[in-house]
């Protein structure tokens, strides 16, 4: 399962639009969340729409939080997300079994196996998360929540039994020019890191689209050495439902 | 947090479902959260709590906990008090159709509004008993997760009872729902996976909570996230005068070195014990001489419809 979860606190201004990048992530079989951090109301109507549009492309979730619920906010979003996945596949497994049947539609006892199933993968099944962090000069006195919330993150992903990794994305990039950068590669423990963040250079752009992109581009990169990727196909099959 | 539901049920409704056709009528509403609203429902003279949710995944994987809880029980030769009754649909007047279960109505109050109404010199007693259903539940392989104030209710007597299992986690997996200030992983105190010392933590940031709440909640807004640690949590206990005979024992479930919750509440017992019963010789008619009387006139009342009962 492959997740990017995108935090920010505007609108995007430069290069291809946001919604068609997570149009495309969602393509690759990446779900797309975004949280926009408003602490003093300043995502503003047009911010908002936005952010709900790039997670509605991106299959995804979108919330508004306070930099006081920021842990919270990415904790609860992260894992709903897991299980709708896995409810997805599961649902799309029952109709090849059972015909047109939801798992509303199933009497208590047999939604109970499902359910136990559903769970079952909630917790093995291998994750990846990708954050990608806003860091234009609105976000600055934001970032050590953020970073607080993804330490938090860590801790519950290093929790799960299946295996689960996180990386860490600022965009724009420190250089001209450069849409996003790199800050933590695919890890399953950060523990021993002291800064996530090391001195930015907040710029004023924000360019959303590209940057989401660039997370895709890395994602894929990824998979060209280890092709059979976790997408969801053929997590189902320890499972005769 | 709101649940997906605004409507709720007026009293002397009936709730019927759709597999097996119970029919409960509504009394009042309980209680609600994350998952759903909690109503105390009627049927055939027997009160229970009926949760009713929006989300039936999220639903039957709370029943699936209490199942498998209880048949664990089961399997270790325990003989395990009902706890859930019933699982059924209902279709609302919306059209839609809401999943409930039903289950043991437990009459009480909150952990919180029992020591204020019935005086702190129930804590002790209250929170020993609270460890032992810790213990049954972690011998049956599980820890509850969202170890919370609002998450017991007490009955008379300080017999307290467990509500709400959406956090309730096997031993070894991920806690599937935890309260900040309870969690071991906010503290910088170990990870979130469960085990019985889990649990143990959480309790005793509820014994602080209990008595030093104002302090605590002090102590979590005035730490950076780096220094967040049990041992800030354990030097509010030591300069707690409420908690301060506790604090050995506060500073253990802190740093998990107990090594379940028996051993645990064989060391609370010992405290309790040693400290001795907290009554004064001076006081007028002890609030447990009270009870006394209450539980006779209760034991009379019993026979008296026995008796009745038998003649009739
Ligand atoms: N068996 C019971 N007997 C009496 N009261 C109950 C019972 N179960 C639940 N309640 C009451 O209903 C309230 C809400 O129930 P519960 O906590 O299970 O809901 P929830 O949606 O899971 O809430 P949360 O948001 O805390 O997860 C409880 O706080 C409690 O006061």
């Amino acid at each position: 399962m492959r997740q990017i979860l995108l935090v920010t606190d505007g609108c995007s201004n430069v290069g291809v639009s946001p919604v068609v990048a997570a149009a495309q992530a969602y393509a690759a079989q990446i779900t797309v969340n975004v949280v926009g951090v408003i602490d003093h109301g300043d995502l503003g109507e047009f911010g908002s729409s936005e952010i709900e549009e790039i997670a509605r492309a991106g299959g995804g979730l979108s919330r508004l939080s306070h930099t006081r619920q920021l842990s919270q906010t990415v904790q609860m979003m992260t894992r709903k997300t897991v299980v709708q996945t896995i409810q997805q596949a599961v649902s799309r497994e029952l109709k090849q079994v059972l015909g047109n049947t939801s798992i509303e539609e199933l009497p208590p006892e047999k939604r109970g196996e499902v359910v136990r199933v559903i769970d079952d993968l909630t917790e093995t099944a291998k994750l990846k998360v990708a954050l990608l962090i806003d860091a234009s000069a609105s976000m600055k006195p934001k970032l050590a929540a953020v970073e607080e919330a993804i330490r938090d993150l860590a801790i519950s992903l290093s929790s799960r039994q299946g295996s689960s990794e996180l990386a860490v994305f600022h965009f724009p990039g420190s250089a001209y020019g450069e849409d996003c950068m790199l800050d933590l590669d695919w890890t399953s423990n950060i523990s021993g890191i002291h800064s996530i963040f090391p001195r930015l250079q907040m710029r004023g752009t924000t360019p959303t689209g590209p940057a989401l992109l660039h997370v895709i581009d890395f994602y894929q990169k990824a998979d060209y050495g280890n092709r059979k990727n976790d997408g969801t196909d053929g997590m189902m099959s320890d499972y005769v439902v | 947090m709101t649940t997906s539901f605004e409507w709720s049920l007026p009293r002397g409704s009936i709730i019927s479902g759709k597999w097996k056709q119970g029919s409960y009528r509504v009394e009042r509403m309980l209680g609600e959260g994350a998952n759903g609203k909690v109503f105390l429902v009627e049927r055939a003279k027997y009160y229970y709590a009926l949760k009713l949710g929006s989300d039936a995944v999220d639903l039957q994987s709370e029943v699936n906990v209490l199942q498998s809880i209880y048949k664990q029980k089961e399997k270790r030769g325990a003989k395990p008090g009902l706890f859930l009754v019933d699982v059924d649909d209902y279709r609302a007047a919306d059209g839609k159709e809401y999943p409930f279960y039903v289950m043991r109505y437990i009459k009480g109050k909150t952990l919180s509004d029992y020591l204020q109404s019935q005086g702190k010199e129930w804590f002790p007693v209250v929170l020993y008993n609270l460890l032992g259903k810790l213990a049954e539940l972690h011998e049956a392989g599980w820890s509850f997760g969202d170890l919370k104030v609002e998450n017991v209710l007490v009955a008379d007597y300080g017999r307290p009872e467990l509500v709400d299992y959406g956090g309730a986690t096997a031993f070894g997996k991920g806690v599937r729902q935890f309260t900040e200030i309870y969690d071991r992983g906010y503290w910088n105190a170990g990870t979130r996976i469960s085990d019985a010392r889990y649990d143990l933590f959480s309790f005793a940031v509820l014994c602080l909570k209990l008595q030093e709440g104002r302090r605590l909640a002090q102590l979590s807004s005035g730490l950076l996230p780096q220094t967040r640690t049990p041992d800030e949590l354990a030097k509010l206990a030591a300069t707690s005068a409420a908690l301060k005979p506790l604090s050995g024992w506060l500073r253990k479930a802190l740093y998990g070195e107990f090594a379940s919750a028996r051993e645990a509440a064989a060391a609370w017992q010992q405290w309790m014990h040693k400290s001795g019963a907290p009554s004064k010789a001076s006081a007028p008619a002890p609030r447990w001489l009270k009870g006394l009387f209450a539980l006779s006139a209760a034991v009379l009342a019993t026979t008296i419809y026995l008796l009745l009962r038998t003649a009739s």
